[in-house]
C-alpha cells in the first residue's frame, strides 16, 4: 500500500512541476496550485514511504514471531540432524532468523511494488502521454532481453563471488581460531602469508566474477537511463512538430513535462529490488541452513510402548563424514556402563542421539520412548524459580516429600541444612551460589524424581573433589541396581566401578 | 586514524581503484543531474519554439541538446557499472590487506595476553568489523559524488535566479547536519537497545543450548520459550524502531527534495526552459545527497566496530624469531630439577590443573606454578624461549581447516614427505590415513570434523614430534585407544625418544604410558602455595 501513495505522491510533484513550468512559459504568474502541488507531492510521498516501512517490518517481524515459535522449541528440545554446538544452535536461533526479518522487510515487500509499481507509473503518464507510457512500456521488452542474457550469466557470477568471499572468510576465521597453535609452532609468518595470499587470490580472481556480477545491475541503469531519454527526445520532437511521422497525439508542455518527471519512477521500484539484491540471498542462505540442522520430519510418538527391558545399540554413527563413532553396547535393564573417551570426542552428542535427540548417520538403535529417558547433564539446567521447582522440572506433579527424598538421596542434605530457605531456595538462571557440586546433585535429583528406567549421565564426576566424585560414583552403583544407566565420562575411578567400559 | 584510510593503506592499488570509481560516480551523479535538466530545458525550450511558429522551429537547434541527453544516457550508465567495479575491486584489495595486516598482528602477540579469539565469537565480531569497513569503503565514493553533484545542482540552479541558487545551497548545505541530528535521535538508543538485547538473548540462549539435552528430555521447549519472550521481543521492538527510523529518513529526504524544488520555483525569475532546467537540477541534487543519509544512519551501528578495528591495527608489530635449534634447557617442576632429556609424567586427579600447567609450559597461558626454565621462573621466560623449548600436543588437539599435510608441515618449515611418514608411524597413524582419499592430502573439515577424536590426537602427536624442540608435553596421548593400539604406539614412542634424546612431561590418567617414565611429579608439588589450587582451575578442567 505504502508504494502506491510513494507513486501517487510522485505524480503529484511531477503535476506541480509540470504546471509551474507551463505557467512561466505561458507566461502568467506561477500561482499557488504550482508551489502546492509540489509540497503536497513531497508530502505525500514522504506519508508513503513511512507507511511502507512500517508495513514491511510489521509483516517481517510477524513472519519471524511464526517461525520463531516453531524453531526454538525444535532447536532448543526437539530432535536434530546432526550435533550442533552451542554457539551454532544461537546462530542458527538468532542471526540466521534476523537475516530472514531482514529478506522479509527489505525484499519482500519491494518484489511486489517492483512487479506492480512500473505499470502503475505507466498509467498515471498515460493520462497525459500515451505514447510516453508506451515509449516506457516498450523499453520493458528490451530491457527483459537483456536481463535474461546477463541476468543468468551475473546471478552465477554473483553466487561464485559470494563463495569466494565466504571460504576467504571461513579460512580468516580458522586462523584466527587457530592463532595458539600457530604461534606455537612459530608459524606465524607462513601462516600470515598464506592469508594474505588467500586474499589476494580472492581479489584476482574475482575481478573477472565481478565484471559479469554487475552486468545486470548495468543492463537496468541502462534502460532506466534509456526510458527517459528517450522520452525527452519524443517529447521535444513533438512539441517542435518535427516527428517523422504523424502526430499520434496532441501534447503539450504540461503534459510532456508531466511525463519526463514520472520517467525516472517506472524503473525505481527496480532498481529499489537490485538494491535489496543481498538481502535475499542471505535470507535465503539463512532458510537452507535452518533446514539442513533440523531432520524432515518430527518421530511420531511411541504410543504404549512395552515395558523397558534394554537398549541395544550397533555400529551407531552421527555426524557428517566420519564423524562420530560407531558405537557398539548393549545395556541390560538394570546396568552402569561408562562411555569413554577424549574431550571432544563426543561422547555428550553420542548420548543425545542414544536419547533419540539426534538422528544418527548411520548403525541401529533400538527406539525408546524418549518418556522414560532421564538425563543428569554436567551443568544442568536451572530456570528462575525455587530450589523444589528446579528438582521437579522433570515431574511438576511430584509432591515435597517426594522432593525432599530425592535431595537427601543425591546429598543434597548439608547444603539444604546449611540455608534457611531449605527448598525453597530461591534460584536465578545462572544459579548464583551455587556449586559445581550442587548443581550436579540437582541434575541428578531431577533425573531420580522422573522415575524413568533409563539414565543417562554426562561427566557426573567432572570437576568435583575426590569425596564428592566418590560419593556419587556410589549412589551411580546404587541406582544402577533398579534402573540401566549409561555415563559419559574420562573419570577412571567411575570407569572401575561401571559393568563395563565403551570407547567412543 | 580513519579507518578506510587504515584499509587502504593496506593494499597498494585499492587507493587508485577508489579514486577511479570516485571519478565515475562523480561523472554519474552529473551524467544524472544532466540529463534530467537537459531534457526538461529542451522540451520547454520545443514548446515555445513550437508554439512560435515554423521559423522559430527552423531556428531551434534540436540536433545537439537531443544527442547531448542520449550520450547522458549512456555516460550515465557506463561511469556507474564503473563505480561498482572499481568501489568492489578497491574494497576487496583494501579488505585483503587489512585482513592480512590484522592476522598478522595478532599472530605477534604473546598467547599468554592476548585477545582470546579461539572462542569463535570474538572471531566473528572482528570477521563483522571488516565487512561493516568494507561496506564503507564502498559507498565512500557515493559519498563523495553526493557533495559534487549538490554543488552542480546548485550552480544549474543559478539559471533560474541567483535567489533559487542561494535557497538551495542553503537546504543542500543543511542537509547533512540535518541528517546527522536526526540519524543520532533515531539510532542511537535503538541501536544500544538492539545490542543489548541481542547481548541477552544470545547469553541465554547459548546457556539453554548447552542444556538441550535435559530440555529435549522432559519435554522442557514451552517452559524455556515462555523465559525468551521477553528477551526476543526487546531484540523485536529495538530492530522495528531502528528500521522505522529508515523510513522516517527516507520520508524526511522526499519531503525536503519537494521543499527544495518549490523553493527554487518561488524564487526563480528567468525564462521558462532555465527554470524547468533549475527545478529538475535541483529535484536531482537532493537525490544524490541521499547516500549521505544511509552513511549516517549506519554509523551509530559501526562506530564501536571501527574503533575496534583501529586499536588492533595499533597493536605491536615485531617479527618473532623463527624457531631456531635451541639447545636443550633444564626444567624445575617445583623442587624437582629435570635435566634434558628426562621423563616425568605429572599426576594428580581430574581438574587439579596439570593441563594448565602444560599449556603455561608451551606458553599458551599465563602460570602461577612454581616452574621455571634453565634457571629463570616461567612468567621471566619470553613466549620465543618457551616455544623453542617445548612441543605441546594438547588434550583438545586442536586441528587447522586443511590437508593433514598442512597440519603436519605447520610443526616447522622444511618437513619432507619421509619426516611426515615417520612421525606418522610412531602415531600409529600411517595406516589410517593411507586408507583415506588422497592421503596425506586428506582436507580435515573445520576443527578437524572428519577425523575421529582419537585420529585427531594422535595426528597431534606427530606435529608435536615434527617439531623437533627438546621437550615433549603431551596430555593423555591415549585416551580412546584400545589396549593393543595403545601398547604399540608408546613402545614405538619409547624408541622415538630414545633416539631423539628428547625430554617428556606426561599427563596421563591411564597405566600404560606412565612406563614411558622414570619418575612422576604431582602436580599438588608444583603449586605456588602447597594446599592451594591454582586459580581458575575448577572452571577450566
Amino acid at each position: 500500500m505504502g508504494w502506491v501513495i510513494d507513486i501517487i505522491g510522485a505524480a503529484l510533484f511531477a503535476a506541480g512541476l509540470a504546471q509551474g513550468v507551463s505557467a512561466l512559459a505561458d507566461g502568467v504568474a506561477i500561482g499557488w496550485l504550482a508551489p502546492l502541488l509540489l509540497l503536497a507531492g513531497g508530502l505525500v510521498r514522504a506519508a508513503g514511504l513511512m507507511l511502507a516501512h512500517v508495513q514491511a517490518i510489521r509483516s517481517a517481524q510477524r513472519i519471524v514471531a511464526a517461525r520463531r515459535s516453531a524453531l526454538l522449541p525444535r532447536l532448543l528440545g526437539g530432535r536434530l540432524a546432526r550435533p550442533l554446538l552451542a554457539g551454532e544452535n544461537a546462530t542458527l536461533a538468532i542471526d540466521h532468523l534476523a537475516a530472514i526479518e531482514a529478506h522479509g522487510a527489505r525484499f519482500l515487500p519491494i518484489r511486489k511494488a517492483a512487479a506492480l509499481g512500473p505499470l502503475l507509473v505507466a498509467v498515471i503518464v498515460a493520462t497525459a502521454s500515451w505514447v510516453s507510457a508506451a515509449i516506457m512500456l516498450a523499453t520493458l521488452i528490451p530491457f527483459a532481453f537483456g536481463m535474461v542474457l546477463a541476468g543468468t550469466a551475473a546471478r552465477a557470477a554473483a553466487e561464485r563471488q559470494l563463495a569466494a568471499l565466504a571460504e576467504l572468510s571461513g579460512l580468516f576465521v580458522d586462523r584466527l581460531r587457530a592463532l595458539p597453535l600457530i604461534r606455537h609452532h612459530g608459524a606465524q609468518a607462513r601462516i600470515s602469508r598464506q592469508v594474505a595470499g588467500a586474499a589476494q587470490e580472492v581479489a584476482a580472481r574475482t575481478g573477472a566474477v565481478l565484471r559479469v556480477a554487475f552486468l545486470s545491475g548495468a543492463v537496468l541503469e541502462f534502460f532506466a537511463a534509456l526510458s527517459v531519454a528517450l522520452v525527452a527526445v519524443y517529447c521535444g520532437f513533438a512539441l517542435l512538430g518535427l516527428l517523422p511521422f504523424p502526430a499520434p497525439e496532441a501534447l503539450d508542455l504540461r503534459a510532456a513535462l508531466f511525463a519526463l518527471a514520472l520517467a525516472p519512477e517506472f524503473y525505481l521500484p527496480m532498481r529499489r529490488l537490485a538494491a535489496a539484491y543481498h538481502d535475499k540471498q542471505m535470507g535465503e542462505a539463512a532458510d537452507k541452513a535452518i533446514a539442513a540442522a533440523l531432520p524432515e520430519a518430527e518421530v511420531a510418538p511411541h504410543p504404549a510402548s512395552p515395558p523397558f527391558d534394554g537398549l541395544h545399540l550397533r555400529d551407531l554413527r552421527i555426524g557428517i563424514g566420519s564423524g562420530i563413532g560407531p558405537v557398539s553396547l548393549t545395556l541390560k535393564a538394570h546396568d552402569l556402563i561408562a562411555l569413554t573417551g577424549p574431550t571432544g570426542s563426543g561422547k555428550t552428542s553420542m548420548l543425545a542421539a542414544i536419547a533419540g535427540q539426534i538422528d544418527p548417520a548411520s548403525g541401529e538403535r533400538t527406539p525408546v520412548d524418549p518418556a522414560r529417558i532421564a538425563w543428569a547433564a554436567q551443568r544442568p539446567l536451572l530456570l528462575p524459580g525455587s530450589l523444589a521447582d528446579n528438582i521437579a522440572l522433570a515431574r511438576p506433579d511430584a509432591d515435597r516429600a517426594e522432593i525432599a527424598q530425592v535431595a537427601a538421596r543425591v546429598g543434597l542434605t548439608p547444603m539444604l541444612a546449611a540455608r534457611p530457605e531449605g527448598l525453597d531456595l530461591p534460584i536465578d538462571h545462572q544459579g548464583a551460589g551455587l556449586s559445581g557440586g550442587e548443581r550436579r546433585r540437582i541434575g541428578l535429583a531431577r533425573a531420580i524424581l522422573s522415575e524413568r528406567p533409563v539414565l543417562l549421565c554426562d561427566e557426573p564426576t567432572a570437576d568435583l573433589d575426590a569425596e564428592s566424585a566418590a560419593d556419587i560414583i556410589a549412589l551411580l552403583v546404587a541406582l544402577s541396581a533398579e534402573r540401566a544407566i549409561l555415563v559419559a565420562t574420562h573419570d577412571h575411578r567411575l570407569t572401575a566401578a561401571a559393568r563395563m567400559e565403551v570407547m567412543l | 586514524m580513519n579507518p578506510i584510510r587504515i584499509a587502504l593503506d593496506k593494499a597498494t592499488g585499492s587507493a587508485t581503484l577508489l579514486r577511479r570509481a570516485t571519478l565515475c560516480a562523480v561523472v554519474a551523479a552529473l551524467a544524472g543531474i544532466a540529463l534530467l535538466a537537459l531534457a526538461g530545458w529542451f522540451l520547454t525550450a520545443a514548446a515555445m519554439a513550437g508554439a512560435a511558429g515554423t521559423v522559430a522551429v527552423q531556428a531551434f537547434n534540436y540536433l545537439v541538446p537531443s544527442a547531448a541527453i542520449r550520450l547522458l544516457a549512456i555516460l550515465r550508465t557506463v561511469s556507474r557499472y564503473g563505480e561498482r567495479l572499481w568501489s568492489h575491486r578497491a574494497a576487496l584489495e583494501a579488505m585483503g590487506g587489512l585482513r592480512a595486516s590484522l592476522f598478522a598482528r595478532l599472530a605477534a602477540q604473546d598467547s599468554r595476553t592476548a585477545l582470546p579469539l579461539s572462542s569463535g565469537d570474538a572471531a566473528a565480531r572482528l570477521t563483522g568489523d571488516i565487512d561493516a569497513l568494507e561496506d564503507l569503503v564502498v559507498r565512500r565514493p557515493s559519498r563523495i559524488a553526493g557533495f559534487m553533484a549538490a554543488l552542480a545542482g546548485v550552480m544549474l540552479a543559478a539559471s533560474g535566479s541567483w535567489l533559487s541558487a542561494l535557497l538551495l545551497a542553503v537546504m543542500l548545505a543543511a542537509l547533512p547536519l540535518l541528517l546527522r541530528i536526526l540519524a543520532r535521535r533515531l539510532t542511537e538508543a535503538p541501536t544500544q537497545q538492539a545490542a543489548d538485547a541481542l547481548g541477552a538473548l544470545r547469553a541465554r540462549y547459548v546457556e539453554l543450548a548447552s542444556a538441550r539435552a535435559e530440555i529435549a528430555a522432559y519435554g522442557l521447549g514451552d517452559r524455556v520459550m515462555a523465559e525468551l519472550a521477553p528477551l526476543t521481543s526487546r531484540l523485536d521492538q529495538a530492530r522495528a524502531r531502528l528500521f522505522i527510523g529508515e523510513g522516517v529518513q527516507a520520508a524526511l529526504l522526499a519531503a525536503y527534495s519537494a521543499l527544495a524544488v518549490m523553493l527554487v520555483l518561488l524564487g526563480a525569475h528567468a525564462p521558462a526552459p532555465l527554470v524547468a532546467l533549475a527545478l529538475l537540477a535541483s529535484a536531482g541534487a537532493v537525490e544524490a545527497m541521499a547516500g549521505l543519509s544511509r552513511t549516517a544512519f549506519r554509523q551509530a551501528s559501526v562506530d564501536a566496530g571501527l574503533a575496534r578495528l583501529a586499536a588492533l591495527d595499533a597493536l605491536p608489530l615485531d617479527d618473532a624469531p623463527a624457531p631456531s635449534a635451541a639447545t636443550a634447557q633444564a626444567i624445575r617442576l617445583g623442587a624437582v630439577e629435570l635435566p634434558p632429556g628426562a621423563r616425568v609424567a605429572v599426576t594428580g586427579r581430574s581438574g587439579s590443573g596439570k593441563s594448565l600447567l602444560a599449556e603455561g609450559l608451551a606458553g599458551l597461558r599465563p602460570v602461577t606454578a612454581d616452574v621455571a626454565l634453565g634457571g629463570h621462573p616461567l612468567p621471566a621466560c619470553s613466549g620465543t624461549e618457551l616455544r623453542d623449548q617445548f612441543a605441546l600436543s594438547p588434550q583438545d588437539a586442536p586441528m587447522l581447516a586443511g590437508s593433514i599435510a598442512d597440519n603436519l608441515r605447520l610443526a616447522r618449515p622444511g618437513i619432507d614427505a619421509a619426516d611426515m611418514a615417520d612421525a606418522l608411524h610412531v602415531a600409529c597413524l600411517d595406516q589410517r590415513i593411507a586408507s583415506l582419499p588422497g592421503g596425506i592430502d586428506y582436507r580435515l573439515g573445520e576443527a578437524g570434523g572428519t577425523l575421529s577424536g582419537g585420529e585427531r590426537k594422535r595426528l597431534s602427536l606427530a606435529r608435536a614430534l615434527l617439531t623437533g624442540r627438546p621437550w615433549l608435553l603431551l596430555d593423555e596421548p591415549t585416551e580412546g585407544l584400545d589396549a593393543a593400539t595403545e601398547a604399540l604406539l608408546i613402545s614405538r614412542l619409547r624408541i622415538w625418544l630414545d633416539r631423539t634424546g628428547t625430554g617428556l612431561i606426561l599427563i596421563s590418567h591411564r597405566p600404560a604410558p606412565l612406563t614411558l617414565t622414570d619418575r612422576q611429579v604431582p602436580v599438588s608439588a608444583i603449586a605456588p602455595q602447597p594446599g592451594q589450587g591454582l586459580p581458575g582451575v575448577a572452571s577450566a578442567a
